[in-house]
């Protein structure tokens, strides 16, 4: 959205400089060309553009600059650098355009750069302290900006009648305050800038950047209230303003938050429908909260309110409602748009302070207002932490209110409302911009510079970055809940009642009504944790084992794919964003590869007894053939999601065993038979969908006919199957996160093995089932005519797809055999058709194993084995390894689980015909 | 074990007032003549605002002198002060360890974590689940890898995240 409003951002900026500067570029539109002109210049059309991207361009090349070297960022924070870069840059434009160019202007500043920052911190607030410190957050913002802006308003005006501030200064009371008011609200930008570098504990944090974002509301009021009093005249207010004022107080911020309640309520109700066009998610949450920042900004309401608001409450439903990709565009797409309107506006504020027009310097005024900025900070912070100390759970002490005093930086939002000030209603409107760019340059470096030492020295407490344990999560709830019963039982509505209330509500009408139905599982949020420790645990391990397959020689082209896999899944999972404060800043903190190794490492150092989860990736780890984790992943993950009776839970137990384990375990019968009996029913309607789809000659195609062993197929391997699946009986993110990997890869892969095999006839043999029950159900074993295939083949299904596939086989073929199949004579198209399970069509099936299939099918363990072994000696084959996961490559015959349908069909049938 | 603070005068008044409001057919005003007055559990766990908690017996349980759920007022102020935020760290965490506990043997073992998870969870999630959960708590918090978290283990677990105890009060 700001992409494309951007080319706007310049067009004053850049009309003045088109007047200014008359681009001496040759061949400029002024003289028509003769004929045909071979080269034309045409800055002029593409000039306001052209000067944005190439202002950004600069920024974001000068923040390169300054992090190649880490010791200076790490002892100066970049507003600061930026900043001097600013001045630096705007002294060049003077000395060149010999009038000071491309300053901060109010109008880009308040529509364009301002709202991508609001968002990105209202959308990735830590709602749960957010919420859990709102009453402070609401004092400091609401009190104590009330109690600055008159304060020092007040105060200046003192200092003006006591002689101190030169006579030129023609300054009323209100003037002062109205500067006061301007100058007092901490600011979000510059607040954000230092305090993401200075890490902070998160209470003191939220605090600090809480109240810079909801004195929004506070300032905006005071702004327009003296504002329009200093434009009436002071001895034109009534008494009925004043209240008109306090009156507007409450209208500009619950309006304010209302709208961006609205907003957020549409947004999320928006992104339920999404699910079939998916590519829009990111751009309807930028859209819908843009429209509610211009929105509140139309009625002069709090936009920054507004847009807090429109993040902090849409996100548990949009991250729920949008697929994992649009979860990842929205959360680098905001974060991009908001470093680089930052990064502007630094540049900018640096470059408008080379303006020597502005500047109307009085020395006590100036250092009088530094003082007094200072000190009423000070003094205010100190008595509402008093105040609010009496009734916190949590006391802030002492050093925390240094701290929070000194982070009371002002920035950029006191510089744009003080460039719009009338200086015909405010005679001494420039005094007052001269006074505020020193008092942000003077928050911005002198305490930016020194906070961090500072916070050093007293040593306040950091953030501590720990890892999200299972514990934290399962003793905060019941801890919640255990307070929220003490509260009830003695008779006392406190926080925990309120936030029991809430929870319920939300989760009885709002979850319902918001969230899509795949999304609002009822899935409980502890077991939401603990899927996701499981995953990343897996995650790292793989990422691990990844290292260690690259340096025998295979190639990792699918990491990054299969770690969003695993992630997607993960993160569907994550349901109830809502108070989980911490785990989603983990998950917008981390870089991921290098946490998840080292958590991989805790865990290997701390936990010696093998859990479950361990030990279905320590499996995977081993294997060489890494699509199998992928696949067994995806399989265990959306299969949490499908049903419960108890024969799911055994297999799902048999999945945490490793590959050998599994193996030898799935041998036993009962398995093969929970399997079966386990959940035929989805399955059986997503493989008729994709009959119907893709097997355009079969009609009588539906029915599988192998019950058994194509729910395995699904169950174990395929993450296609799986996904469709999901998606036809519930709607599930996943299909178009993966699917895309899949069949490119795929194809790739038909194309190779059509090289590789040489000869068509080398047809994919009825054991190959595995990789996708599509695949199984149309090329189902009757095709194949090549007896050693069918040995390879059989061994590596045993592998792969041991207990059900067996079932299914023996079955099949004792059917079969009672039935005397005839040789294979019919034609090949047939053949491929998905055969009926009625055993009077079987023989119509052509069977042309010129030796009896049985032995193949029969998996004996030792062939069962070898199988296994050889698909793990195979490693160095890499390319075949990573993609066709599931066979071994000896399987000459390579499926990849996505491998297209129709590839498929055609390939076989040259063959076939052949 | 741990002394239980002692409550302001004002805010004990107040919680007896509560406690006889709780019942006030059995709890008499002059409460000094019967002090041995219980204000049964089925009282406390059909008030409405908790017929949703899922703790709510097994609080009560803890702090009944028996283990019972019928509370004395001393109970009550007992749980009270516990809770508030004068009670000392340790303290809460062995109430914490208590309610945990919920067959009283002294360790928080893989039945008593079932319990709370299925508590937690409000019966959403398959026993297998449960079982699955317990077992990665259990692996995360057991520092003597018996199976079982003892006091100490847990104390050790609760300390280690930040705040955690500290937010663990009310106050009125």
């Amino acid at each position: 959205m700001l992409c494309a409003a951007l080319p706007l951002l310049w067009l004053p900026l850049a009309g003045a400089a088109a007047t200014e500067e008359p681009t001496p570029e040759p061949g400029s539109p002024g003289e028509p060309p003769p004929g045909l002109a071979l080269f034309r210049w045409q800055w002029h059309e593409v000039e306001a553009p052209y000067l944005v991207a190439l202002w950004i361009l600069v920024a974001s090349l000068a923040k390169i600059v300054f992090h190649l070297s880490r010791k200076v960022t790490s002892l100066v924070p970049e507003s600061c650098l930026l900043i001097l870069l600013g001045l630096v840059l705007g002294g060049i434009v003077l000395a060149v355009a010999k009038k000071a160019e491309y300053q901060l202007e109010p109008g880009t500043f308040f529509l364009f750069l301002l709202p991508p920052i609001v968002l990105d911190s209202g959308y990735f607030m830590p709602s749960r302290l957010f919420f859990d410190n709102l009453g402070a957050i609401l004092t400091y913002a609401v009190v104590g900006t009330l109690w600055n802006a008159f304060t020092t308003g007040a105060a200046l005006w003192g200092l003006q009648q006591a002689g101190l501030v030169a006579p030129r200064v023609q300054a009323s009371l209100l003037d002062f305050l109205l500067f006061g008011s301007l100058i007092s609200a901490v600011d979000p930008v510059a607040v954000l800038a230092v305090f993401e570098e200075v890490h902070v504990n998160d209470t003191l944090f939220i605090i600090v950047f809480g109240e810079s974002l909801l004195n929004d509301a506070v300032t905006v009021v005071l702004y327009k209230v003296c504002n329009s009093f200093v434009e009436m005249g002071s001895a034109n207010v009534q008494a009925t303003d004043y209240l008109k004022g306090v009156a507007s107080l409450f209208v500009v911020s619950l309006g304010g938050a209302a709208v961006g309640l609205v907003f957020a309520f549409l947004l999320a109700l928006t992104t339920r429908f999404t699910k079939r066009v998916r590519i829009i998610e990111p751009l309807l949450v930028f859209l819908l909260a843009y429209a509610a920042y211009l929105t509140a900004e139309m009625a002069s309401l709090s936009a920054i309110l507004a847009v807090t608001m429109c993040g902090l409450g849409c996100k548990k439903y949009v991250e729920a409602n949008i697929s994992h990709k649009s979860r990842t565009a929205v959360k680098y797409t905001m974060k991009t748009l908001a470093s680089c309107a930052e990064t502007v506006i630094f540049m900018l504020l640096g470059i408008s302070a080379v303006d020597s027009s502005k500047w109307a310097w009085d020395s006590g005024l100036v250092l009088g207002t530094l003082f007094f900025i200072l000190f009423f900070r000070a003094l205010g912070v100190v008595l509402q932490t008093w105040v609010l100390n009496q009734f916190r759970l949590v006391p802030l002490d002492k050093i925390d209110q240094v701290v929070m005093s000194y982070g009371g930086l002002r920035g950029a939002v006191a510089f744009a409302l003080v460039i719009l000030l009338d200086k015909t209603k405010v005679p001494a409107k420039d005094y007052f911009v001269a006074t505020t760019i020193v008092v942000v340059f003077f928050t911005v470096i002198v305490q930016g510079l020194t906070i961090k030492p500072l916070v050093k020295w007293l040593k306040v407490k950091r953030s501590e970055h720990h890892k999200p344990t299972l514990n934290q999560e399962l003793h905060e709830h019941t801890f919640d809940h255990i307070l929220a019963a003490v509260e009830d039982v003695v008779g006392h509505h406190g926080y925990h009642y309120w936030r029991d209330r809430w929870e319920q509500f939300d989760k009885k009408y709002l979850s319902q009504l918001l969230m899509r139905r795949s999304a609002y599982r009822i899935r409980d949020q502890i077991w939401d944790v603990y899927y996701r420790l499981n995953i990343r645990d897996a995650i790292s391990f793989v990422d691990q084992g990844g290292h260690i397959l690259s340096s025998t020689g295979l190639t990792l082209p699918s990491m990054p794919s299969r770690n969003s896999m695993a992630e997607t899944s993960v993160t569907n999972l994550l349901r109830e964003s809502g108070s989980g404060a911490c785990l989603d800043l983990q998950v917008i903190d981390t870089v991921r590869s290098g946490r998840d190794r080292e958590d991989a490492v805790m865990h290997h150092l701390l936990c010696g007894g093998l859990y479950k989860p361990r030990r279905r990736v320590v499996c995977l780890n081993q294997d060489p053939n890494k699509a199998h984790i992928l696949h067994l992943y995806k399989a265990s993950c959306s299969r949490h999601f499908i049903s419960e009776d108890a024969q799911e839970r055994q297999d799902k137990e048999v999945f945490q065993q490793n590959m050998k384990r599994r193996l030898e375990s799935f041998k036993s019968t009962k398995h093969n038979i929970c399997f079966t009996k386990s959940k035929p029913r989805p399955r059986k309607t997503s493989r008729k969908k994709k009959d119907g789809l893709a097997n355009t000659e079969a009609t009588n195609g539906k029915p599988p006919r192998n019950l058994s062993v194509q729910d395995t197929a699904a169950v174990i391997l395929t993450v296609e199957s799986e996904e469709e699946e999901e998606s036809d009986s519930s709607e599930t993110e996943k299909e178009d996160d993966e699917g895309i990997i899949f069949v490119a890869r795929a194809t790739s892969e038909v194309l190779q093995e059509v090289k590789v095999s040489g000869s068509l006839e080398v047809c994919p043999s009825p054991r190959i089932i595995p990789p996708s029950p599509t695949c199984a159900e149309k090329e189902l074993p009757w095709k194949s005519g090549q007896g050693d295939l069918a040995v390879y083949v059989s061994s590596e299904t045993t592998k792969i797809v041991p207990v059900d596939m067996q079932t299914g086989w023996n079955q099949s073929i004792s059917s079969l055999e009672s039935l005397a199949s005839p040789p294979c004579t019919q034609a090949p198209t047939v053949t491929r058709l998905p055969p009926c399970p009625l055993a009077a069509e079987e023989p119509q099936h052509p069977f042309n194993l010129p030796y009896d299939p049985r032995p193949s099918f029969a998996f004996p363990p030792s062939l069962a084995k070898a199988g296994r072994s050889r698909s793990e000696s195979s490693a160095d084959i890499p390319q075949q390894q990573e993609l066709q996961p599931l066979m071994g490559y000896e399987d000459r015959t390579h499926l990849s689980p996505g491998t297209a349908n129709s590839h498929w069909c055609i390939q076989f049938n040259k063959g076939s015909r052949l | 074990m741990f002394g239980v603070p002692e409550l302001d005068e004002g805010v004990q008044k107040g919680l007896f007032y509560r406690y006889q409001d709780l019942a006030p057919q059995l709890v008499p005003l002059d409460y000094t003549s019967c002090p041995d007055v219980k204000v049964p559990y089925e009282l406390i766990g059909s008030m409405p605002e908790l017929k949703d908690n899922p703790f709510r017996q097994r609080i009560a349980q803890v702090f009944s002198d028996d283990g019972d759920g019928h509370m004395t007022l001393d109970n009550f102020l007992d749980m009270f002060s516990v809770m508030s935020e004068m009670a000392p760290r340790d303290l809460k965490a062995y109430y914490a360890f208590k309610i945990y506990d919920f067959n009283d043997d002294g360790y928080i073992c893989a039945w008593d974590l079932e319990q709370t998870v299925t508590k937690l969870t409000r019966g959403e999630l398959s026993a297998e689940e449960v079982s699955l959960v317990c077992e990665k708590v259990l692996g995360e918090a057991d520092g003597d890898h018996d199976g079982r978290l003892s006091l100490e283990d847990f104390q050790n677990m609760i300390l280690r995240a930040p705040d955690f105890l500290s937010t663990f009060h009310i106050r009125i």
